[in-house]
């Protein structure tokens, strides 16, 4: 039982990757979902700004949401509708087959709602006998063909215009052409009846809103004013996360939630709908009634627990979907239950079980672009780290996880019996031995260790002496500058000691980010409080902590003050890191400088690892270069090389094989670009753009 | 100030595939109206809640032109059959919003809704004066509304035709709603 989870995983994995067509599709629409966001927040006054206003709206919200629940319940029955709380999936059910069966109803129609889909509220209804179509095209596609959606925004995406005129002719008896107009039109002649004819309209709701006891439904397509108009009963089905405080809450999320998803302002129609209103007048209105079913299934729980109260943010726009690496690669029948993507590891986690998040949370690599895009900032890879924690309970970390989060201890022997190991690491036996018993792809060009580590090094030459240093420094090196690559750790940090700065490499660990990426919080914690107590000792002391590493500056600025919950210590550690050319940055504008224009006549294509999309983005290293005579153009998807950590160095489907799915996009953009050589100052994307791309792949400082 | 507005909807609008009419005032607001409904050839339209001064003009003319009007007071027992077959809905929008192109709209009679919800082409009408430059101006006039209806009451946001992506990510107009939308503004 205990490997069948992954092995379940695997074959997914293999078989989404077999299906090449698919795979376009899903990046055709992830890419446009990307862009056209990106495009679209530029336009906003203050641009991704409203990320912030987001998050501050939500976390007021949270943090009085039983009273707004209240109040929200109260306004909207004072309104004339009905309010039920459910406390989890079967009430819900039980009070919506409860009405269907009073009201003998027949038929159901309903707008896009997750949330009933969550509770899987259509088996019920249809097993009471009743006729339930789902009205939103894209959803109303993959119910004909009894599938599970693909793509949270577009369910559908996975279907050829061929495909869908062919189920539509199935569907209606009708001879449809394979054209787009002549489906759509199709489409409007099918569902037409259902809406004038249901008897239940069901909806979800996007927001609550407390002040005026209304609710928010946006659509493109208009379905959901059908739906929640016509029918003499209407039904919302709506998580109890969704209720914000005022009119303009609710505003800010109507904005939030198409420009994250598909860089809309707006959906085309947004409704605001409060109470029950008459259709025309007569007597007949005296049957029409809304019932708002305000769902906790979990949630409540989930605002108890540090770890997951989060994802009680969600607004439910599909960014993080439409960046994750993976997603992009599997889709949503692999990477997900019913709440798909990365916000969907820690949703199906709690509220439909840690085993079913268990199933697909190995597929997020940790490479934190799903927090960057979220339009609430909620920390998602933090809450999937901890999904992957608990799961390992149930089910133990696979060997390769476990051996890769011990990257330190081995690259400690590995350093230490240099070059003896690193002849090992060339041997084809030995690499197949090291594939089949621990899991590292053969095929990998690992660095090579280094038997005098930057920090025997530093230690053997002692801190230089600089007379009045204009700032103190704490370098921090992490596993590559120390085992691999001492002497770019060396030339970092002389370069710093030439531009007046005292330099010292405070006792320390790599910074243990694949204890989160693989989810190992306890071990995580340890080496962030190890760290945190060494490093904080210095800042106290007035040093600033640099770091060439970008996964190392993100860590420390990042991911150890919330692994320490804010410690102050830990705060003020991440206050005082900075990445190494946002360091040098700052000393060249503290103290200008003519620089050697040596880099002239050098066009460089620029690739930023993830984890800088938090930081600096890369900003400071091509300013650096650039000021000394460099082109530098960045070269990017919009999301992941591939290599995420230690992810692409496993060996098969979860490791590998994915990493390089992942990867082509971008390996093509390089290889179309023309350009001679990679900048990049990730020691591994290094890895994976060099093998992918066969350029030269240089980290800023081997070039100065 | 208005002019600028004015300006930024109907760029904003027209990229959401809405048709737009700059007219100078009521009568020829009206004129617009039937022009478009003879253009679509409608015979039967429907009217949502008018001010009166322009149902009075528009009602004149569609029954100059021919046309058949279905309007308030709607009758239930005909409803939603008796807006099913109409060909164009003609609505008032309470305001529009420059900076997103959306018509806002009141109502607090579902059948409202419909008018521009079930029709293939809808027409909605709003005032130069009414427009308010972004989405957060937005929160005054609705939280009037909803206080000067404790009960029932609904707004909509209409951004140009219904529309989809859901096959092959194409863009395709009117799949439920209206697949042809005309703001006319009047100053």
């Amino acid at each position: 039982m205990a490997e069948s989870a992954l092995d379940r995983l695997y074959d997914k994995i293999e078989k989404a990757l077999g299906e090449k067509d698919k795979r376009d599709a899903l990046y055709t629409a992830m890419k446009r979902g990307r862009d056209n966001r990106r495009k679209a927040v530029e336009l906003l006054p203050g641009g991704e700004a409203f990320r912030k206003k987001v998050r501050e709206t939500k976390l007021r919200c949270l943090a009085k949401q039983d009273e707004l629940v209240d109040r929200f319940a109260q306004k909207v029955r004072q309104r004339g509708a009905s309010v039920f709380l459910a406390k989890d999936a079967k009430a819900a059910i039980d009070y919506i087959l409860k009405i269907a069966r009073q009201r003998d109803a027949k038929i159901v129609a309903k707008s896009k709602s997750l949330t009933s889909e969550e509770i899987e509220v259509n088996q019920p209804l249809e097993a009471a006998g009743m006729e339930v179509i789902e009205t939103d095209l894209g959803e109303l596609i993959i119910q004909q063909v009894h599938e599970k959606p693909f793509h949270l925004v577009f369910p559908a995406v996975h279907k050829t215009l061929a495909d869908v005129a062919e189920i539509f002719r199935k569907a209606t008896g009708e001879d449809i052409p394979d054209d787009a107009d002549a489906v759509m039109k199709a489409v409007r002649r099918f569902v037409r009846p259902y809406f004038l004819n249901a008897d239940i309209g069901m909806t979800g709701a996007n927001v609550g809103i407390a002040e005026i006891g209304a609710i928010v439904i946006e659509t493109n397509e208009g379905n959901a004013r059908l739906v929640s108009s016509i029918p003499d009963v209407h039904i919302c089905i709506m998580g109890r996360e969704k209720i914000v405080e005022t009119v303009e809450d609710a505003l800010q999320m109507m904005l939030a939630h198409p420009i994250s998803a598909v860089g809309q302002h707006l959906t085309t129609y947004e409704t605001i709908m409060g109470g029950r209103s008459p259709l025309g007048q007569g007597e007949g209105n005296s049957s029409r009634e809304s019932h708002i079913i305000i769902l906790d299934n979990g949630r409540s729980q989930m605002r108890e627990d540090p770890l997951m109260q989060d994802a009680l943010n969600c607004i439910r726009c599909a960014a993080c979907m439409n960046i994750c690496p993976t997603y992009g690669v599997v889709g949503g029948h692999v990477f997900g239950y019913i709440y798909p993507g990365p916000i969907g590891i820690p949703w199906t986690a709690c509220v439909h079980g840690l085993e079913k998040a268990g199933e697909f949370a190995h597929l997020c690599v940790s490479c934190g672009l799903c927090r960057e895009i979220c339009p609430a900032e909620i920390d998602i890879p933090m809450m999937i780290a901890a999904v992957k924690d608990r799961y390992s309970k149930l089910e133990r970390h696979p060997l390769v996880n476990r051996a890769l989060m011990a990257a330190e201890s081995m690259a400690k022997v590995g350093s230490a019996t240099a070059p003896v190991s690193n002849w090992f690491m060339e041997n084809k036996f030995f690499r197949l031995q090291m594939e089949k018993y621990v899991g590292i792809d053969r095929r990998r060009q690992l660095p090579a260790f280094r038997r005098r580590t930057l920090a025997k090094r530093f230690d053997r030459r002692g801190a230089a002496q600089v007379s009045n240093p204009v700032h103190r420094v704490a370098f921090f090196a992490d596993i590559y500058a120390n085992y691999n690559a001492p002497d770019l750790g060396m030339a970092a940090v002389e370069r710093l000691e030439s531009r007046g700065c005292k330099v010292l490499m405070p006792p320390q660990k790599g910074c243990g980010y694949p204890y989160i990426g693989y989810g190992d919080l306890n071990k995580a914690r340890k080496v962030a409080e190890e760290n945190v107590r060494s490093l904080a000792y210095y800042t106290q002391q007035g040093y600033d902590i640099v770091s060439t590493e970008p996964t190392a500056v993100y860590c420390l600025k990042v991911s150890y003050p919330k692994l320490l919950n804010d410690r102050r210590d830990a705060v003020e550690v991440a206050d005082r890191t900075y990445e190494y050319f946002e360091y040098l940055e700052k000393l060249e504008a503290e103290t200008p400088t003519d620089c050697r224009l040596h880099l002239v006549g050098n066009h460089f294509g620029f690739h930023i690892a993830c984890h800088q999309r938090s930081l600096g983005s890369g900003s400071h290293a091509m300013a650096y270069l650039k000021r000394r005579g460099a082109e530098i153009e960045v070269i990017e998807t919009g999301t992941c090389c591939g290599m995420a950590g230690t992810f692409g160095l496993k060996e098969g489907m979860l490791g590998y094989e994915l990493s390089q799915a992942v990867g082509e996009p971008l390996f093509q953009a390089f290889r179309d670009s023309g350009l001679q050589a990679i900048v990049t100052e990730s020691s591994v994307c290094k890895i994976q753009l060099q093998e992918g791309t066969g350029l030269k792949v240089w980290h800023p400082l081997e070039l100065l | 100030m208005t002019e600028k507005m004015v300006e930024q909807f109907r760029q904003k609008n027209q990229s959401l595939a809405g048709i737009i009419h700059l007219v100078a005032g009521m009568d020829e607001a009206a004129e617009k109206v039937v022009s478009i409904l003879q253009e679509k050839e409608a015979q039967k339209v429907a009217l949502s809640e008018l001010p009166d001064e322009f149902r009075r003009i528009l009602e004149q003319r569609c029954a100059g032109a021919g046309m058949n009007l279905l309007k308030p007071p709607y009758n239930h027992a005909e409803l939603p059959g008796a807006l099913d077959s109409i060909q164009a809905g003609v609505s008032w929008a309470a305001f529009a919003i420059a900076e997103t192109g959306a018509l806002v709209e009141f109502a607090t009679d579902d059948a409202n809704r419909l008018v521009s919800a079930l029709t293939p082409v809808h027409i909605g009408i709003f005032r130069a004066a009414d427009i308010v430059e972004n989405l957060m101006d937005a929160a005054a006039p609705i939280r009037n509304f909803y206080n000067q209806n404790p009960r029932n009451a609904t707004v909509s946001f209409i951004s140009g035709p219904s529309r989809t992506a859901d096959i092959e990510m194409r863009l395709i107009l009117g799949v439920h709603g209206p697949a042809e939308t005309h703001a006319i503004i009047i100053n």
